[in-house]
């Protein structure tokens, strides 16, 4: 009986020792995951953040470089316009020495004409 | 006693210092003075030889050579016109216009230069007598003293197209002084035209076209004469007669005696030489003539080239027929240094008065006056008051600014007669109808 009980007893406290072991192996693998896995986190949540500080350096360059191209655009929308309006005001300036040129040509052309007709009637009376 | 000469030294010394630097002062005082008062027009650099006088009419002519004279340049003065100038120079109008073609006959600006074409090519024919060269209206009248020859050259009114004057040998048969005008039938007509009835004779005095000296040619009824028109000198506008300034044919007159010869001959193209120069003078052929006188003129520039194993400057020769300036010009290939001094004309002091200048009498508040023009143009209303003014007899005017526009008045007349007298003449020989202005009644 006692043998048996010993038996019994040993049948019953061997596996749970051996389960006890068992248990303490296991956490200790647990914990070396959950380490691994911490730090894992870490890396990722810094992996992270260094993404996010990226895109938003990347980003506030891409706003600095849109900016910049919208002033660009607007400069050069400025500068086209500026160029139109100069070239406008030139080609008013042309059309306007132009009519002044017709006008002062036609001025001399009507001068010359009268002068001509005065010689004429200058000479015609100039005979006996 | 050394100190006292020593100190009275130097006070002397001090004294022809402070007297050196008074001189220097007033010196510096007169200098830029005369920078105030420097003229207005841009001063030449170089210093400019002005000569009061140039010879106009009488020249020797120097053995084997052609060309007689030297061009002139003078500067215009207000209220000048080329007519003025052109008498005063013994010009005519045609040839002082042409060898300024850019400025207004009329209305020329002050202080612009005026070439004064002085120098002349002879025409190519006997130099005896009187030569006449209708294309450059010019007369030469040759005298031969001994050895050596000289020319009187005058400026000539022509014929008109329609009667022109012509060409070929002839002789004075007679001379008058004060001459009547025998009015010829033609001329009467032309006038009857117009409205203007001629009586059949003019004697002498200033409604006489002839003026006061006429040579009678002993063809058909031509004339050398003077004229009452001196703004015709230089225009066709006779009937075939030449016409010359008063003072030109007074001498002309004194000079010539009865069977003169007189040779007429019409050359638009002359060539001749000075120095060694070559030089052509080239006239606005009249008619259609001007091809075949071109075509004469090449043959003989090209004899002359062979004959002097010259090159002939053929751009030049173009560059002269083409501008018809009057004025002789160098045609030789350039290369010598004569050629250049012989174009260069002499400039000349503007005289005092121009000889023969119409005048304008002042102004009279009781006078008649013609409104012969209300024009918008300042120009042109200058322009018809010197037309007005240098009619034959003179007809004055003077033009008045108003806010808007510029009248041409003529006048002071002293009656209605005479005033209306001018309105008629400015409607038959200027086509002007004139408005005749009578003396303020309340005045």
């Amino acid at each position: 009986m006692k043998k048996s009980l010993l038996l019994i007893a040993m049948v019953l406290i061997l596996p749970t020792l051996m389960i006890g072991c068992a248990t303490t192996g296991q956490l200790e693998k647990v914990q070396a995951e959950q380490k691994m896995i911490d730090a894992k986190a870490d890396q990722a949540m810094k992996d992270a953040q260094a993404a996010k500080a990226a895109a938003d350096a990347a980003r506030v360059k891409a706003d600095e470089t849109s900016a910049r191209a919208e002033n660009a655009i607007k400069a050069a929308a400025e500068m086209e316009k500026a160029a139109a309006e100069r070239e406008r005001v030139a080609a008013e300036k042309e059309r306007a020495a132009a009519e002044r040129e017709k006008a002062a040509a036609e001025k001399a052309t009507v001068s010359d004409e009268k002068a001509k007709k005065a010689e004429a009637a200058f000479e015609k009376s100039m005979k006996k | 006693m050394s100190r006292i000469s020593n100190l009275s030294l130097s006070h002397n010394q001090l004294r022809l210092a402070a007297f050196c630097m008074f001189i220097l002062s007033i010196s510096g005082c007169a200098t830029s003075k005369s920078v105030q008062t420097a003229p207005p027009f841009p001063v030449h650099r170089e210093p400019v030889l002005r000569e009061k006088e140039i010879e106009r009419n009488r020249f020797t002519v120097a053995q084997g050579e052609d060309v007689i004279g030297r061009p002139a340049v003078v500067r215009i003065e207000k209220d000048d016109t080329l007519p003025d100038i052109a008498r005063h120079f013994s010009l005519g109008i045609k040839e002082i216009s042409a060898a300024n073609p850019k400025v207004d006959v009329w209305v020329p600006e002050a202080g612009e230069r005026v070439v004064l074409p002085l120098s002349f090519i002879l025409p190519d024919a006997p130099r005896k007598g009187i030569v006449v060269n209708l294309a450059s209206m010019r007369l030469f009248q040759y005298k031969e003293d001994g050895t050596s020859l000289s020319v009187t050259t005058y400026p000539v009114g022509i014929g008109t197209d329609e009667r022109p004057t012509p060409t070929g040998r002839m002789h004075v048969v007679r001379k008058a002084a004060r001459p009547t005008w025998h009015v010829p039938s033609s001329i009467a007509a032309d006038h009857r035209k117009k409205g203007d009835i001629l009586p059949k004779t003019v004697p002498p005095g200033p409604e006489n076209p002839l003026g006061e000296y006429a040579l009678y040619l002993n063809k058909g009824s031509y004339l050398i004469h003077g004229t009452n028109k001196p703004a015709s000198i230089g225009l066709t506008a006779t009937n075939g007669c030449l016409r010359l300034y008063p003072e030109n044919i007074k001498a002309l007159f004194d000079d010539t005696p009865v069977k003169t010869p007189v040779l007429i001959v019409d050359q638009p193209y002359l060539v001749g030489q000075r120095n060694g120069v070559l030089y052509l003078e080239a006239h606005g052929p009249a008619d259609e003539s001007g091809a075949l006188e071109s075509e004469k003129l090449h043959k003989k520039l090209r004899a002359i080239e062979k004959q002097a194993a010259r090159a002939i400057d053929w751009k030049k020769v173009k560059e002269v027929q083409a501008e018809a300036r009057g004025i002789p010009v160098p045609i030789f290939e350039s290369g010598r240094g004569t050629e250049m001094e012989a174009a260069k004309p002499v400039e000349v002091e503007h005289p005092e008065t121009l000889y023969g200048k119409p005048e304008i009498p002042a102004l009279k508040l009781h006078a008649w006056y013609v409104l012969a023009a209300d024009v918008r143009d300042r120009i042109e209303a200058r322009r018809l008051a010197a037309i007005i003014n240098h009619q034959g007899p003179q007809i004055p005017a003077r033009v008045f600014e108003k806010s808007e526009s510029y009248r041409v008045i003529a006048g002071p007349f002293n009656d209605g007669g005479e005033a209306k007298e001018a309105a008629k003449r400015l409607k038959i020989d200027l086509e002007i109808d004139g408005i005749v202005i009578e003396p303020d009644k309340n005045g």
